[in-house]
């Protein structure tokens, strides 16, 4: 299947895919690589929309087939009720995923809200205020007031943290994607990434490739 | 010695990592720490006093160097404020992580669909039943209750805007959608869309994952196979 989806990417004169199937592939390539990635994608706002409404008309296709209790209907109830139960799986993992990156870094991601959906930004934003709230009255506000802010970047130590952008990734290549260069522990060298290989490599160096496309994370 | 309470917090927040359930809030601890703090900030105010000649200066390195005090003069003055400096700051990245360490752990709670009436249920029956004082409602802080409530609150806004996902279901990857449970607790009747089962005790059901997820959650109900 892997295979399939390398050639499909890698000619542009393959037969055209019917929508859904691309968007099942594009939401499974997400998710794994929101899984894998240290750090938070962009929101595939389009993707979950389109999603979500397949997923809503699916929901109502079954109550249809329930309702009229046709027993020779019931295998095919069970084929849609699985598959509506992985599509399900796929967006709450994925939300689920992207919640915990943002909880993780809340001061980090609050800088770039381009990275959020207008969901997300809210739920960050109401979560740091609960957060600063809970801080403050539990023992921030009897500190001498210099001592106060929670996103101080003086005094040394930053208290903003960042995902590691260097953490390994195992990554296959869809495209070839040139040559990129890699940081030894003393000299640079590079790697050429050829149509399906398999890397692991420092995230700060596929980044711009994900995010083309050209290269996934498995 | 400076910042040995707060290295208790530390200790505290890495065990309440690995552990099931929430300790009781170091209060005492919490407060001797913030006190530290203080005094700490008191003492270095005091060191500046006689440098402070017209504008007011906090206790910040920068705002030092732009004053009227000259480290190279007073190199012992110098010291001892570098290391309240130091002190104070860690103490709040100790506090920090120890709060931080626990709403996580009232986080995972709330996304796990427990919310503070069962905890303050689960409470009550434990004291009820052994005498068990350090039941896990007493174990919060009044503000960390607070945080609950609003947590909660908040988490279910946010999933209310998924209408038809529900977020704080399984983790699992779906196997099938009919699964073999076994009931640990009378549930009463729950319906279906293949019509109403009355869970008792003991007795086992095959059933559609959707439905019993919940009660799955809430320990009515054992997944079997």
């Amino acid at each position: 299947m892997d295979d399939d989806i390398a050639d499909i990417l890698a000619s542009v004169s393959a037969p055209p895919l019917p929508q859904r199937t691309l968007d099942l592939q594009a939401l499974t390539r997400a998710w794994v690589t929101e899984r894998t990635a240290p750090e938070l994608l962009p929101y595939p706002t389009e993707l979950v929309e389109r999603v979500m409404e397949r997923v809503g008309k699916q929901i109502s296709t079954i109550e249809d087939m329930t309702g009229t209790m046709d027993p020779q209907a019931n295998f095919t109830l069970v084929i849609l009720q699985t598959e509506l139960e992985r599509f399900k799986f796929l967006v709450r993992s994925l939300v689920r995923a992207r919640i915990a990156k943002i909880d993780a870094y809340p001061h980090h991601y609050l800088t770039l809200p381009a990275l959020l959906s207008p969901l997300e930004r809210q739920y960050l934003a109401s979560h740091q205020a609960l957060l600063s709230s809970h801080y403050s009255t539990s023992f921030l506000s009897t500190f001498p007031t210099n001592l106060q802010k929670l996103d101080d970047t003086a005094g040394g130590i930053s208290m903003v943290d960042k995902p590691d952008e260097d953490a390994a990734v195992f990554c296959r290549v869809l495209r070839d994607a040139g040559v990129v260069e890699i940081q030894g522990p003393s000299q640079v060298s590079e790697a050429e990434l050829k149509r399906g290989d398999v890397w692991v490599m420092r995230w700060s160096t596929v980044r711009e490739a994900v995010r083309r496309g050209d290269v996934e994370l498995i | 010695m400076y910042a040995e309470q707060a290295n208790k917090l530390v200790l505290d927040a890495k065990r309440i990592q690995k552990l099931p359930h929430l300790p009781p809030y170091a209060a005492t601890t919490v407060r001797a720490v913030t006190k530290e703090v203080r005094d700490l900030d008191r003492e270095v105010s005091s060191l500046l006093a006689p440098y402070n000649t017209g504008s007011t200066q906090g206790s910040d390195g920068t705002q030092i160097k732009s004053g009227g005090f000259n480290p190279a003069d007073d190199p012992a003055t110098a010291c001892a404020l570098l290391v309240n400096h130091l002190s104070m700051r860690r103490n709040k990245r100790c506090l920090l992580a120890y709060h931080r360490v626990r709403t996580d752990k009232l986080e995972e709670l709330c996304w796990s669909g427990i919310d503070i009436a069962d905890l303050q249920a689960a409470g009550s029956t434990s004291t009820s039943r052994n005498g068990n004082q350090n039941a896990m409602a007493s174990s919060l802080s009044a503000e960390e209750e607070q945080y609950m409530h609003q947590y909660s609150d908040l988490l279910a806004a946010y999933k209310g805007q998924w209408t038809d996902i529900d977020l704080t279901g399984s983790l699992e990857p779906p196997k099938d959608i009919f699964i073999d449970v076994r009931v640990l607790k009378d549930a009463g009747e729950i319906q279906t869309e293949y019509g109403s089962i009355t869970l008792t005790k003991n007795s086992q059901f095959y059933v559609r994952q959707a439905d019993v997820e919940r009660l799955i959650q809430q320990g009515y109900l054992q997944k079997l196979g």
